[in-house]
Parts: structure tokens; C-alpha cells; sequence
């Protein structure tokens, strides 16, 4: 809403201008002057307003944004790897499955506190993305999706295989009084949901301002230069190897703080159900829908992860949404390959420029913060 | 001596199956450099319409023919509609659509069939007792058929590609679009063709498979291990050669069935994983695969 009022004054300013040329200029502002910070301002504002509003939700609606943050998480880890270095990747459920069942077997096997469980997977699920990203070195494009994918099918059957530890294909149930929020965090046992909600928040964004960092510092550009001309970006002296291992090695790491999440959502884990090739897919599809290599594209792809599914449960036997997903999925690479955000950003720019106050250069997507968040 | 053999027509005859479904992924790479990850769906749709032809009690004979002629029609289509205008774009786009065919048909397939467990008729004798004894071992039939089956289909594929002016041509347009072009080939036609006949050896194949291999029946999580496998098998075959996928496919097969039955120690449940393994070292050593004549490009 407050988004919305403040956009408007570019529209209201031109519209009476008479001459066609003039009608086409956008608005132009400067970084930081006072419109850009109001801007800011605003959107940070309904940012506050949309997180207080899912704070005072009832348990079951609460639990839905906390289940769209914890998505949002995993994409914007695959978002590192498959939208700015472009290494489209099949598997990363096993990343979301492998920080889920670090999470499960830390609490239930070794009685950790759940919430300490999570440095852990993010070590193991960054190791194991170095790993998984090694063919990434030689190979790329299809033959490397062909690899993460055979890693997706692969991972329920390695669960299996450590039935001892993983609780095999009965899966792995994390008992209620395990999963009591922390006495420093003075949330009680039947406050978990908001416990795990003001934990989702703060990961998100975290998250996504390590990844907003990453992605403006020097080795996001090379991230980006990899993905788009791997020969000039070698000769430009990007280190192409080092630079994919470690695009797989944080985006795992970052989808598997989403999976830790998930299982102190969850609480059972059973891998033949949540962590199935259709569920990467699902995270690609979040991706693709929202906006590859978008800031906030995550966040709306995470929603139509989460709630298209709900709302389409009841339509042909519960499978209108893979078949929806299927459809949108194409429909996207054919309409609007930049995704939904990267649309929203194509179209904002024809009405409102930001420019650098000072030489340097920097990307304009800064101050769409605010049109995204709700 | 009798549980190796056992092991070995076991082996054998899974690795039939993958060689079909190879054979599938190769036809599509000749022609158009893509592999089709929705190749397994594709097989996976047609299976369950010849399921539910049966069930209207046609001859599963009839309903093969039907899957195969389905099969045939949605390659056509998905190349025509959905590769053709996105091919010139990136590699990316094309591994989207095939997600979303993917995902669609494995939904689709769901929405009309259900996402319960079907029976799924078999096509070749396999009764207790069909079996020939062989030092132990038992040669049941239906083992024997399938690999006759692939037998036919490799030499098939063999004389199209070889011998006749279809093959010549998808044979040109896989070594060089351009010139083909210039020479008077409908490149287009020709792509929506191999794409056609490699949906229609998957369901084929997908009629043979289902029944043969665990769990021997159908329900939507069918095809994702026998992509898997098959994508192995064609990888280190080479995904461009015939010749690689049945070398291919037989190994992947064999070597599965023996390490499950001789490495205790894997607990005979990482076959998966065996199959990521293969996929991982093949590409990493050597990625064009035994036979395998295209170069990938590296940096």
C-alpha cells in the first residue's frame, strides 16, 4: 500500500505533459538523495508492517509463511548456483533433504538443541556442494543437470542405506518436547511456531543480504562473467573452477539451512516423500517462476511453492499442481524468461530510473525492495 | 555357479531395458544435441495409457501399438511446439521445457490414473515354471525375449540409420545442420522425426520395462530410476553412438546386478547411487564415453 502511494507521483507528474517523448521518460532519481531514501524508507516500512502482520497470525497461517520463508531460503541458495553463475541444478532437494536430516539425526540421536544444529548442516551441506560441484569444472550446461539430477533420485536411497542413523523408510520423527525453543529465546514449548516463525525471518534475511553482498562484490561479478561467457571471463582472470565449486558449495550450504528449518517445521522426515526428484523440481520451478538471478525473485517463487499446491489440492487427485507448475514452467521460458520479479523490475524501469549519485556503478535493483516484500 | 548365473540373465536382462531407453536419449542426441530429460515421462505416460487399454480389456499387443503410435505423436509435437522455438536461445531453456514436460505429464498421469500402484500385464510368458535350466541357473523366457527383443530394435535402428535415405539425412543434419539444410534436407521434419521415433522406442520399451524390473509394477515413480540408469548407460556409451548404448546399457545392467549381488557391504540398496557414481566419472574422465564421437566443448 504505502509502496503504491509513493509510486505514484511519477505517473501523476507526467501524465499532463502533452509531447509523446516526453510521456515515454521515466522518472529519474538519485541514489541516495531524499525520493531514493524515501523510497528505501517506504519499502522498508512495509516490510516491518508484512512480518508484524504474519506475527500476529493464528497457528495455521503462520505456520504457511514459515513454511514460504523456509522455500524462500532454499531458493535463493539455488538461486546462487543456477541464476548468477548459471549451473541449472536438478538435485538441490538433496542439499534441503541433507541439512533436514542433519538437523533430525543431531536432535534425535545426539540430543542437540535443534537451532545449534544448524551451523552444522550449512559446514556439510557446503563440503558436500564442493563435491557435487566438481564435475561442474569440466562439464556443464545439460550434462551437468544430468548429474545434480542423478544426485536428487539418488539421495532418498542413501537415506535409506543409513537406516541406523536416518530411520530408513519409515523416516525419522522428531518428538515434540525435542524441538523446545531455546531458554535464552524465552518462547515456551507451545509458542514453537512462533519461535520458528522469528527464526525464519531473521535467517531469510540474513540470507538474503549475505547473498545481496556476494552478488555486488567482486566475486559476484565473477559469478555473473562465468555464467555468461566462460572463455572471456578465464581470460579476464576469473578462476572458472574455483569459482563453480564454490557457487554449488554456498548455494548447497544455503539450501541446506532451509532443509534444517524445514525439519524443525516438520518435525518427521521421511525422505521418500519430501525430498524426491519432484521436490527439486519444485525449488527450479520456485526459481523460474520468481526470476532467476533476482533478488526477490525467491520470495515469489517460494509463494506459488507453497500456496499454489494448498489451494489446488482438492483438483485431480492433488496432482493439478505438478501439471499447473509443468505448464507455467514453459509458459514462463516462452513469455517471460526473466520470471515474474525480473518482469515487475523491466516494467518499473520505464517509470523510474535510479542513477548513481557518484560515478560508480550500480545496479538499479536496490531500491525495488519495497514494491516486492508483501 | 548357479546364483551367477542368475545374476548374470538378471543383469542381462535389465540391461536390455536400459539399452532401449538409451537407445531413446541417443536418437535424440544425434539429431538435435539435446537430451531429453523428460524422456522417462514420455515412456511413463504411454505405459499407463497401454495399462488402461488393457484394462478395457484391448490385447496388451494392440494397446503397445497404441502407446507407441501416442508416443510418436507427442515427440513430433514437443519438438515442433516446444524445442524448435526455444532451441536457438540456450541450452537452459531447452532444460526448462523438458522440466516442464516433466513435471506436467508426470502430474497429468496422476490426475487421470491416480497415484495408487497398477498391475501392470505382462507381455511375454513368465510363469513359475518358464524357465530353461542352465547350470543352475534359471533362463526364464521372458529374459530371453527381452534381450531378443533389443536384439531387433539395435538392428532396426542400425539399418534406419545406415541404410535407409531417413537415416542418411538425420545422420546429416546431426553432423551439420547448415550443409544438410543447403542440401535439400527438411532439417525441421527431420528433427520432429527422430524425436517421434525416439518417444515411440520408449514406450516400447517402457511396455517391456515396467513389468521386468522392481518394483514390476506401475505408479509415477516408475521412470526416474530407469532414466537414471539409462542416462549412465548412455553417457558411457557415448551419447551419440548406437553402438555405445547397447555397450552401455549391458554393463550399466550387468555391473549393477553383480556389485548388488557380490558387494555385500553397499547392502545391495545403493543402485542409485552406483548409477550417480558412473554418471559423475564418466563425464569427469572422459565425457564423450567409449564410442562416443562428439566433441564437448571445454574451456
Amino acid at each position: 500500500m504505502t509502496a503504491a502511494s509513493v509510486n505514484d507521483p511519477p505517473r501523476a507528474k507526467e501524465s499532463p505533459v502533452p509531447q509523446p517523448e516526453r510521456d515515454r521518460r521515466p522518472w529519474v532519481i538519485r541514489r541516495n538523495s531524499a525520493p531514493h531514501l524515501g523510497l528505501l524508507a517506504a519499502g522498508l516500512i512495509v516490510v516491518a508492517l508484512a512480518i508484524a502482520w504474519g506475527a500476529g497470525l493464528g497457528q495455521f497461517n503462520q505456520g504457511q509463511l514459515s513454511r514460504v520463508m523456509i522455500y524462500a531460503i532454499a531458493i535463493v541458495g539455488l538461486n546462487v548456483a543456477t541464476g548468477y553463475t548459471g549451473l541449472v541444478s536438478v538435485g538441490h532437494s538433496a542439499f534441503f533433504g541433507l541439512g533436514a536430516y542433519t538437523t533430525g539425526v543431531l536432535v534425535v540421536r545426539y540430543g542437540w538443541q535443534a537451532e545449534y544444529t544448524i551451523p552444522v548442516a550449512l559446514v556439510l551441506c557446503f563440503l558436500v556442494g564442493l563435491i557435487v560441484g566438481l564435475p561442474a569444472i569440466r562439464i556443464r550446461g545439460l550434462y551437468l543437470a544430468m548429474v545434480t539430477l542423478a544426485f536428487g533420485i539418488a539421495f532418498p536411497e542413501v537415506v535409506a542405506r543409513f537406516e541406523n542413523l536416518t530411520g530408513g523408510a519409515q523416516g525419522l520423527t522428531i518428538r515434540l518436547r525435542l524441538l523446545r525453543p531455546p531458554d535464552w529465546s524465552g518462547f515456551a514449548l507451545s509458542q514453537r511456531g512462533q519461535w520458528l516463525y522469528w527464526m525464519c525471518v531473521v535467517l531469510l534475511l540474513v540470507i538474503m543480504l549475505v547473498v545481496h553482498n556476494i552478488v555486488r562484490s567482486r566475486y559476484g561479478l565473477a559469478l555473473v562473467a562465468t555464467r555468461d561467457n566462460e572463455i572471456a571471463a578465464s581470460a579476464s582472470g576469473v578462476n572458472i573452477a574455483l569459482v563453480k565449486m564454490m557457487a554449488f558449495g554456498v548455494s548447497g550450504a544455503i539450501t541446506g539451512v532451509g532443509g534444517c528449518l524445514f525439519a524443525i517445521y516438520l518435525g518427521s522426515l521421511v525422505a521418500h516423500d519430501s525430498f524426491t526428484l519432484l521436490n527439486a523440481v519444485a525449488l527450479l520451478i520456485g526459481l523460474v517462476i520468481g526470476g532467476q538471478a533476482t533478488r526477490f525473485g525467491p520470495i515469489i517463487g517460494a509463494l506459488a511453492v507453497v500456496y499454489i499446491p494448498y489451494y489446488t489440492s482438492d483438483i485431480g487427485q492433488g496432482q493439478a499442481a505438478a501439471v499447473l507448475f509443468g505448464v507455467v514452467l514453459i509458459a514462463i521460458v516462452f513469455v517471460a524468461p526473466e520470471g515474474v520479479v525480473g518482469g515487475f523490475f523491466r516494467l518499473l524501469r520505464k517509470f523510474l530510473v535510479v542513477v548513481p549519485s557518484t560515478p560508480p556503478p550500480v545496479p538499479p535493483a536496490e531500491k525495488g525492495r519495497s514494491r516486492v516484500q508483501p | 555357479m548357479g546364483i551367477f548365473l542368475d545374476r548374470l540373465f538378471a543383469g542381462t536382462t535389465a540391461g536390455s531395458l536400459y539399452v532401449l531407453i538409451a537407445l531413446a536419449l541417443v536418437v535424440v542426441f544425434r539429431s538435435s544435441s539435446t537430451i531429453n530429460f523428460a524422456q522417462g515421462e514420455f515412456a511413463l505416460f504411454t505405459s499407463y495409457l497401454a495399462w488402461w487399454c488393457t484394462t478395457k480389456g484391448v490385447p496388451l499387443l494392440v494397446a503397445m501399438a497404441v502407446a507407441m503410435v501416442v508416443g510418436f505423436g507427442m515427440g513430433v509435437l514437443t519438438e515442433r511446439l516446444l524445442i524448435r522455438p526455444v532451441r536457438r536461445r540456450s541450452e537452459t531453456a531447452v532444460l526448462i521445457v523438458g522440466l516442464g514436460m516433466f513435471t506436467a505429464l508426470n502430474g497429468a498421469d496422476g490426475w487421470i490414473w491416480g497415484p495408487d500402484d497398477k498391475i501392470f500385464p505382462h507381455l511375454l510368458p513368465n510363469g513359475v515354471d518358464d524357465y530353461l535350466e542352465i547350470g543352475g541357473g534359471r533362463l526364464h523366457y521372458d529374459s530371453i525375449g527381452v534381450v531378443l527383443l533389443m536384439v531387433a530394435v539395435v538392428a532396426a535402428m542400425t539399418l534406419l540409420f545406415n541404410r535407409t535415405p531417413l537415416g542418411l539425412q538425420m545422420r546429416a543434419v546431426a553432423t551439420n545442420p547448415e550443409s544438410a539444410a543447403l542440401s535439400g534436407v527438411r532439417v525441421g521434419r527431420v528433427l520432429s522425426l527422430s524425436w517421434g521415433i525416439s518417444s515411440a522406442l520408449g514406450a516400447f520399451a517402457g511396455v517391456l520395462a515396467v513389468p521386468a524390473l522392481p518394483p514390476n509394477q506401475l505408479n509415477l515413480a516408475s521412470f526416474f530410476p530407469i532414466l537414471i540408469f539409462a542416462a549412465a548407460a548412455a553417457l558411457l556409451g557415448g551419447l551419440d553412438s548406437v553402438k555405445g548404448a547397447v555397450i552401455g546399457g549391458l554393463s550399466v545392467g550387468l555391473g549393477l546386478s553383480m556389485i548388488n549381488g557380490y558387494a555385500t557391504f553397499l547392502g545391495g540398496s545403493l543402485q542409485l547411487t552406483l548409477a550417480f557414481v558412473i554418471i559423475v566419472l564418466v563425464l569427469v574422465v572422459r565425457p564423450t564415453g567409449i564410442f562416443g564421437a562428439r566433441r564437448i566443448e571445454r574451456v
